[in-house]
């Protein structure tokens, strides 16, 4: 039902922007998109009642945007942005498992988005839907269904937003279990100064809150929760492409609003009173660096303390200094490409964990040497090292990757060849802390690939073999895959064609061989200039040996996806 | 007569101010880590008061909570600390809320910065000692009860593999995607289920909105654990030839398949999630 009423009201929209478009007034233009668009997904088992391969999409799903930007003379401008789907499918978050949602759930879903902000010179209203960052350590990963205001006159910055970023969901049992959540309210103001690629100092504040009586029966695991979150932030920036940014932020989170108030710790008044489960922490990023055409170097750090939390980034990992140097460089007429970064992570900075190190390095050197001939090196290495509290020995785990990438292309009559070969060996170390014995999983991935390029023909073809084999003790899995791809184009260029298949032969120990064939084509058709209908077509079938019981299962599955996109474009 | 009754209830009344309260305290080995958790689940606190045959008045709960070498770090503000009465059937079970009401407890020097700043002290070895007083001159009704524990906070995987916005090669990303993950640390009693999931993330969606109500693509369950070879089965061809974008998480089940470390973070055990790109080649 919300579906239908929004769907009419979309069309409303369209027909009223489309209207608008055709009239086109002198001071007056619309850019943007507007679609729909249906994906199917279809799911065979063999023997019927095994259940042993999930469906990975939902049956059906219908995918609704409607994003034009309305721009009245040069001063004014209302971009809409309304992106929703007709059925929920949340897996985590607040929402995750539900199944009927109310008009609140529907408009404050993450799967949804209803967003209007009209702009007049340097003000901007925010309304609806609005995915709002304006730090990396107070807020920027979350949506929020509400009202603000993006004002910028001169160098000022003044930034305002409230509003819900989830609605309450009750806990219910199931099956499948919801495990339901509060209602959050959210405000975050900033206030500062800018100046585009010169300098920037401001000052983020942004507060989460639930409301402990919206679900009933209430969420068993979760608290109710509340939290403030203050950050002064300042760039820099140079002439000669030296940058500096810096921001440090306290937070003051409770993590349970329903344990009692206390003296004993410090809130932030009047934002927030202090409960026993009240935390206040602090971080801070640094960076700095210079960029250039063909020289860059950097250096960054960034501190979370082991109770800093903010509901702004609410998959923020605590307790943790990082800090990473990088470059990049071009040499040899700008033939030869580099480019590196080494670091260091290190939890437990507040000691109330163990300790645990992590090292970081990655390389990638690409060197063009002559026009025939490339070749990609690329190196990373991640180390992680801890205590195990009880066991003999400590956690360890390498991983290590060794990629190298060459590639040959000629030029024939008719033809542009390209042949490319890629090598990935794969070392990956890991210590038991019983034993202390160390187990090494290798993989090898040798991938072949052919294009040709017909320089009087429409079509482009591919062909590519792939080896990969991964060995650790009691387990060998090998894959052998041959796909091809085509492309091409008719009708006038109009219609735009791609396929591919794809073949793997796969072995795990001695069971006998597995067999996956993956189809798939794109069909893109250019109805006129402005409309134009996507369609994306693929099957999968999948059959077993013997490594699973039954012996010889199978499964059939498909995806297909079909839209119209009506390019709003008023400019001549 | 009424002189007889008064002084037989008198001389009850001061038996039971000055009877022998039995305590037994079961406390978890390693509780969770944050205090303040301790009070949502009676499981990590138990104590058992009892004075057969004789009804206590009111008594308050004494506690301290020390280091390995013996040092008090914390203890109760018995001005403040509530008072109990013991239940007529002669057992009265309290819980972590009532004999160590955070509201009440005095921490020293670093614990109470640690306190403060984590909501858990640092990780380590201590002991929680609980002792029934009457109210009024703090005077013993029983004897001390101490029980061992072991606390450490419990840090979730870190995604090693892809790495953060890794682009990985079209063609071998249709055989086959390798995702690596550190273990939970400490390691736990029982092994821990890692659920890997990837989500693609749509061109109208952020990384963010795309995990948080996509159906993944990939969601696996891996116990123990900390690699899993994907082959995803899928066709990478894009439309418009951009980039495919995915987020990976991995989240962790203990082995009843309720999230690990529930209290930290975001609530559901999921790591801190990254990106990754699956593109015609990789970038140079």
């Amino acid at each position: 039902m919300i579906t239908k009423k929004l769907a009419l009201l979309l069309f409303i929209c369209f027909v009223w922007s489309y209207t608008l478009a055709q009239t086109k007034p002198v001071s007056f233009s619309v850019s943007g998109t507007a679609g729909i668009t249906y994906e199917g997904y279809g799911l065979n088992r063999s023997p019927s009642g095994w259940t042993g391969y999930s469906a990975r999409k939902p049956w059906n799903q219908v995918r609704f945007n409607f994003t034009p930007n309305f721009t009245f003379g040069k001063n004014f401008s209302l971009p809409f942005n309304f992106n929703f789907a007709a059925i929920p499918t949340n897996f985590a978050g607040p929402y995750a498992g539900i199944k009927n949602q109310n008009f609140g759930q529907f408009i404050t879903n993450p799967l949804n988005s209803f967003g209007l902000n009209p702009k007049y010179k340097w003000a901007e209203l925010q309304l609806g839907t609005q995915y709002l960052k304006y730090s990396d350590l107070s807020t920027g990963d979350i949506g929020i269904f509400g009202i603000g205001f993006d004002l910028r006159p001169k160098t000022w910055r003044f930034k305002f937003f409230t509003g819900i970023s989830q609605e309450a969901v009750n806990y219910f049992a199931g099956p499948p279990t919801v495990t339901g959540a509060y209602k959050r309210k959210n405000w975050m103001f900033q206030l500062g100064k800018e100046e585009e690629g010169k300098y920037l100092f401001a000052v983020n504040f942004a507060k989460g809150k639930d409301v402990p009586t919206s679900a009933a029966p209430p969420p068993l695991t979760i608290r109710p929760q509340e939290g403030v979150v203050i950050s002064v932030e300042a760039n820099a920036y140079t002439d000669y492409g030296i940058y500096f940014k810096a921001e440090a932020a306290q937070s003051t989170f409770t993590k349970d609003v329903t344990t009692p108030l206390t003296s004993l710790l410090r809130g932030l008044k009047p934002f927030i009173e202090p409960h026993t489960s009240t935390l206040t922490d602090f971080a801070g990023q640094v960076a700095a660096g210079r960029k250039s055409n063909n020289f860059d170097i950097g250096i960054s750090a960034k501190y979370i303390g082991a109770g800093f939390q903010t509901v702004g980034y609410p998959y923020m990992q605590p307790d943790r200094i990082d800090y990473t140097v990088n470059t990049r460089f071009n040499a040899w007429k700008k033939k030869i490409n580099v480019t590196a970064s080494v670091g260091r992570r290190v939890n437990n900075v507040n000691n109330t964990a163990l300790k645990a190190s992590q090292f970081i390095g990655n390389l990638n050197w690409f060197t063009q040497f002559n026009e025939h001939w490339s070749l990609n090196v690329n190196y990373n290495n991640f180390g992680f090292q801890a205590a195990s509290g009880m066991n003999p020995y400590g956690i360890k785990n390498v991983s290590n990757d060794f990629g190298v990438n060459p590639t040959f292309s000629w030029t024939g009559k008719k033809i542009i060849h390209l042949l490319s070969l890629n090598y990935n060996y794969s070392k990956y170390d890991e210590r038991d802390v019983m034993t202390g014995l160390t187990t090494s999983n290798n993989t090898h991935t040798a991938l072949l690939t052919y294009v040709p390029t017909y320089l009087e023909k429409e079509i482009t073809p591919d062909f590519s073999a792939l080896f990969f084999y991964n060995d650790v003790p009691g387990v060998k899995l090998t894959l052998f895959t041959l796909s091809s791809a085509l492309s091409m184009q008719a009708v006038k260029k109009k219609l735009k064609l791609r396929g591919q298949l794809q073949y793997t032969l796969g072995k795990l120990n001695s069971f006998k061989n597995n067999n996956n064939l993956v189809a798939s084509c794109n069909i893109d058709f250019k109805i006129s200039k402005k409309l134009t209908w996507n369609t994306f077509l693929t099957t999968n079938y999948f059959k077993y040996g013997n490594e699973i019981t039954p012996n010889g299962a199978s499964y059939l599955e498909s995806i297909s996806r079909t839209g119209f996109q009506y390019k709003f474009d008023t400019k001549k | 007569m009424k002189k007889i009754i008064y002084s037989i209830i008198t001389a009850i009344t001061c038996i039971a101010g000055y009877a022998q309260v039995n305590t037994n305290l079961i406390l978890m080995a390693q509780p969770p880590a944050q205090l303040s958790e301790w009070g949502n689940r009676r499981e990590v606190l138990t104590l058992i008061v009892s004075s057969p045959g004789i009804i206590i008045d009111q008594f308050k709960i004494k506690a301290e909570i020390k280091t390995v070498d013996g040092t008090v770090i914390a203890n109760t503000d018995l001005a403040k600390a509530p008072s109990f009465s013991s239940n007529p059937t002669g057992t009265t079970l309290l819980f972590a809320n009532d004999v160590i009401p955070l509201e009440f407890m005095m921490f020293t020097g670093k614990y109470k910065t640690a306190l403060q700043r984590t909501g858990k002290l640092p990780a380590d070895n201590y002991t929680l000692c609980l002792q029934p007083v009457r109210p009024v001159d703090y005077t013993a009704l029983g004897e001390v009860q101490c029980k061992s524990f072991y606390l450490a906070s419990t840090q979730l995987p870190i995604l090693m593999k892809p790495y953060n916005e890794e682009i990985l090669n079209q063609k071998t990303a249709q055989t086959a995607i390798t995702f690596r993950w550190t273990p939970v640390i400490p390691r736990q009693p029982s092994p821990v289920t890692y659920r890997l999931q990837v989500f693609e993330v749509l061109q109208t969606q952020s990384p963010m909105q795309a995990l948080r109500s996509n159906q993944p693509l990939l969601d696996k369950e891996i116990i123990g654990a900390t690699q899993y070879i994907w082959q995803p089965q899928l066709s990478f061809i894009n439309s418009d030839s951009a980039k495919l974008k995915f987020i990976w998480v991995i989240q962790s089940l203990d082995k009843a398949g309720n999230p690990i470390a529930q209290t930290d973070g975001n609530g559901e055990g999921r790591s801190e999630p990254i990106i990754f790109y699956v593109g015609k080649a990789k970038s140079n």
